[in-house]
């Protein structure tokens, strides 16, 4: 066994409270957030704290009985799904057809999908094409513009190409189409990229609210969570008054009301949380391995 | 004759590779379709800023201004300035805050002994990453809030303050928010690349090292270190040609009315203008601005990305 050092020890001590301290900075913001939803508004006195104040859960009933939340609920898993399985289909499709070197014109069409990484007509542009297109005010706006993601795209074809050729080789001499390979081949071989691509996809889908704001805050029915929480952050100044009125609640304050939501949003995550940490490792070196 | 003749054949050869195509062009059908809709016909909506465009009217159908709309810009107010300092200032300092940090706590992580304590940091260290910046707004302000946030709360209760900072609102603490605010939403992202760097050291270089007797701080300095600096680089080369591109959803929720002038940017400030005030000409030539500024650097990064790493972003 190796002498320890006094000053390795030393550094040892420092470097476990350091890191205890980040992990502290990092959790307890989330952790206080939770604490709150669950604390008596009563008993509450401002400040940190460890534990909560009697437990209850009648803002999370409140909040599950209000028919706006519930609805952003619906709204929110609505994009998320649909938006994901469209953009897989779109995407991996287009990502198969342009790794086959002897596609006519793939050298443009490269070029052509990559181009729109670096630059774009910017927000004014983009708006008034939608709204040009009847895709304001309307779910669809959250599904068509994101249909097609060139990252993933460029991720899923380096995935593809790694197949091997002899098994399309061997699908196209017992008479087997483009379509059928993809279909047969591709997509069962490519499982693990779609499904981190798709993860990914996922969570930003449920954590967009940018796409509300500007195309459709004419619309509450199609507000999804994120963007009821927003609304709900910024009107300033949110009196008690103002919360029974717009919430239809007595006896929550405000901010376990916030609390309440926050945490909601955030659970789907939270659950597929540790799969996605895992994935994005690897799909980092996906996109490295390309670099 | 010759020479028509191996035209129609060629032409009929490309037709008839179309042909064998058919199921490859079907399946690049839909993206090319959505691309060239979404992202290439934007691009003839540029023609706006030189035009006095109306609502509901083609893009080419109002009057030519020329350069009005720029010349506004840069001119008549203190806009422009607030703007591009703002933008580079806190996009910077975020960038190479971030970066450092991250890059430190990766070298203090390879130290913990224990893996199953190194596994745990790391997965709560990522997790503000995949967190909605309206999440992150609500969980800042029950922590920050100038009246009842805990920790304004407490540090009042514990006498280090008089009253609350007002972090959220007062423009004074706008680019410190934004700057620590990326840094704890960015450290278990960047840390995961600089250990995946850090895992490629061979580990006879550290055996070699101990054998020599080199303690724990030297082998950190000689071995690993020089280890992380290419990828250090190479980060900051790369994220630096997104400097403009930012995201939106960032200041979407921490830019309101009294820290404006110091945490407006490009984005905040087409918005505004062209969604909020429907001025979608003069939106649409601060948007031009942007992508010129914005190509320009990606060139200059690529360009010296060559000549340090020989690599190419692009």
């Amino acid at each position: 066994m190796r002498k320890a050092r006094p000053f390795e020890l030393l550094f040892d001590i420092f470097n476990s409270i350091l890191m205890f301290v980040v992990v502290l900075i990092m959790a307890y913001p989330f952790l206080y957030v939770f604490l709150y939803s669950i604390s008596d508004p009563a008993h509450l006195k401002a400040g940190l704290m460890l534990w909560p104040e009697k437990i209850t859960f009648n803002s999370y009933k409140v909040i599950f009985a209000n028919p706006v939340i519930i609805n952003g609920v619906y709204i929110s898993i609505a994009r998320s799904v649909i938006g994901t399985v469209s953009m897989l289909v779109v995407t991996a499709a287009a990502a198969y057809a342009i790794s086959k070197k002897h596609l006519i014109g793939v050298r443009f069409l490269r070029v052509f999908f990559i181009l729109t990484m670096y630059f774009s007509g910017g927000i004014i542009p983009a708006y008034l094409l939608v709204k040009s297109l009847g895709l304001t005010n309307n779910f669809l706006v959250y599904i068509i513009p994101n249909m097609v993601s060139v990252f993933n795209m460029i991720l899923i074809r380096t995935y593809v190409e790694s197949i091997p050729a002899s098994l399309e080789e061997s699908a196209l001499m017992v008479g087997a189409n483009e379509l059928q390979i993809f279909l047969y081949i591709v997509i069962p071989m490519s499982t693990p990229v779609l499904a981190a691509v798709g993860l990914f996809t996922f969570v930003n889908q449920w954590n967009s609210f940018v796409d509300v704001q500007i195309y459709n805050f004419m619309k509450p029915d199609l507000y999804p969570l994120q963007y009821i929480l927003f609304n709900y952050l910024m009107s300033q100044s949110q009196s008690i008054e103002q919360a029974k009125r717009t919430m239809n609640v007595t006896a929550i304050s405000p901010q376990s009301l916030k609390t309440t939501i926050t945490i909601i949003t955030i659970l789907p995550i939270f659950f597929i949380y540790p799969v996605l940490q895992k994935y994005f490792v690897s799909g980092l070196m996906v996109g490295s391995v390309k670099e | 004759m010759a020479n028509v003749g191996s035209a129609v054949k060629s032409r009929n050869g490309v037709f008839r590779q179309m042909a064998n195509q058919k199921y490859l062009i079907m399946l690049a059908l839909p993206a090319f379709v959505l691309t060239l809709v979404f992202s290439y016909i934007p691009l003839a909506g540029w023609f706006i800023a030189f035009s006095d465009y109306q609502l509901g009217f083609s893009f080419f159908s109002g009057e030519w201004t020329g350069l009005k709309q720029f010349r506004l810009f840069f001119g008549e107010t203190s806009d422009a300035f607030n703007i591009i300092r703002n933008t580079f200032a806190m996009n910077i300092m975020s960038l190479v805050g971030g970066l450092g940090i991250a890059f430190v706590f990766s070298l203090l992580i390879k130290e913990v002994a224990s893996g199953k304590a190194k596994r745990l940091i790391q997965i709560i260290t990522f997790f503000p990453y995949f967190m909605s910046w309206v999440i992150l707004y609500s969980v800042i302000y029950s922590l920050f809030s100038t009246s009842s946030g805990a920790i304004n709360v407490f540090l009042v209760d514990i006498g280090i303050l008089k009253e609350g900072l007002n972090i959220l609102g007062d423009k004074k603490y706008s680019w410190t928010l934004i700057v620590l605010v990326n840094i704890w939403n960015t450290l278990g992202y960047n840390s995961v690349i600089f250990l995946a760097s850090i895992s490629n050291v061979p580990a006879d270089l550290y055996e070699a090292a101990s054998i020599d007797g080199a303690g724990r701080l030297q082998k950190a300095i000689s071995i690993t270190i020089p280890y992380m600096v290419p990828t250090l680089l190479v980060l900051f080369i790369m994220n630096s040609g997104w400097i403009l591109n930012s995201g939106l959803d960032q200041y979407f929720v921490f830019t309101n009315p009294t820290n404006r002038p110091t945490m407006e940017v490009f984005d905040m400030y087409i918005y505004r203008y062209g969604i909020k005030l429907m001025n979608y000409s003069y939106a649409t030539a601060v948007g031009i601005i942007k992508a010129i500024v914005s190509i320009v650097i990606l060139y200059g990064v690529n360009m010296l990305s060559r000549r340090l790493s020989s690599r190419s972003i692009i």
